[in-house]
């Protein structure tokens, strides 16, 4: 991408900053509401319970992972415990003999090897940040909907207020880290390239 | 090295804390959204500013705007979930200085902080 398409890019008329404090979009105007169907009522209704669940849902992952990142919190930190005891037992006279000493290395490097399984999975624990992000999306289309029927019905029932923004790129490309890095770099090396050029 | 994170998810400072500390970094304070982070910069002695990008009340992209009217040369790193390529050139048009996809590793980010702090 060049100087000139990133110009163009930003002067489509919408701010680059746009998905963030986004607006609603704006549902075509609504004809006058015609007599609300029983059933429509009932379907915007469960819809409503729909997109709460779904809130519900983000909010317990949310709490239930830093659960997780609390109990790896305390293994890592009995892991440090464990070596900083190992390290006094090595200086100790009685535990000079080789044989001891080959052992309490071996279990250092068990320790260090748990300690690094505990960094690996509290990385891992980002998917719970990304889950909801997508969730998050879709709980924005379902609002939209929802806010579109209860407009059509005349109910007055909106949805309620402003959401997280919402992250509608987010599966647009690879989504291991490798991946998603490559990309970004190669993003990143284009607009620097373009910048130099201009 | 005083290190700014701005993120929403408190699962995710705490990986981005845990990861900068892992790598030589302890000096870190949190805000949950862009209006947070303005006031946690205004308190000063912040040398680097980690942000999301979706967030509540301000966002990443506002939040790296109003940073860059008082503030120059601060170094921004974004960690974000939009990984589309318009994306990505906003944000370095907003004045972001790097800007990585999550998930990432902790190699990727000790590699782009130490990139940005030279």
């Amino acid at each position: 991408m060049d100087q000139s398409e990133i110009d163009a890019l930003l002067h489509v008329g919408e701010k680059p900053a746009g998905k963030g404090k986004k607006a609603k979009e704006t549902p075509a105007a609504p004809a006058p509401a015609p007599p609300a169907p029983k059933g429509s009522a009932v379907a915007a209704d469960k819809e409503g319970e729909v997109i709460s669940e779904i809130d519900a849902v983000t909010a317990v992952t949310e709490r239930e992972t830093n659960k997780v990142m609390d109990q790896l919190d305390t293994i890592s930190q009995l892991v440090l415990k464990q070596q900083d005891l190992i390290t006094q037992v090595m200086q100790q006279p009685g535990a000079q003999d080789g044989a001891v000493q080959q052992a309490l290395h071996e279990i250092m490097s068990a320790g260090k090897t748990i300690q690094d399984k505990v960094y690996e999975a509290m990385d891992l624990m980002q998917f719970q940040d990304i889950t909801r992000q997508k969730l998050e999306r879709i709980v924005y289309h379902l609002r939209q909907i929802h806010d579109y029927i209860v407009d059509l019905l005349g109910t007055g029932l909106k949805s309620e207020g402003e959401r997280a923004n919402i992250s509608r790129t987010i599966a647009q490309t690879g989504t291991t880290p490798d991946e998603r890095k490559t990309h970004a770099d190669t993003v990143i090396e284009e607009f620097k390239r373009s910048q130099q050029k201009s | 090295m005083k290190i700014l994170i701005v993120d929403d998810s408190s699962t995710m400072r705490r990986i981005i804390i845990n990861t900068l500390s892992r790598i030589g970094y302890s000096d870190v304070i949190e805000a949950e959204h862009g209006k947070a982070g303005l006031e946690k910069l205004g308190q000063g002695g912040v040398e680097m500013i980690i942000t999301d990008w979706n967030m509540p009340e301000m966002d990443g992209l506002e939040f790296v705007t109003v940073v860059r009217t008082t503030n120059s040369s601060i170094p921004i790193l974004m960690v974000t979930t939009n990984a589309a390529k318009e994306d990505i050139v906003a944000a370095l048009q907003a004045g972001v200085n790097n800007y990585v996809v999550k998930p990432f590793t902790p190699d990727t980010l000790k590699e782009k902080i130490e990139s940005l702090l030279g």
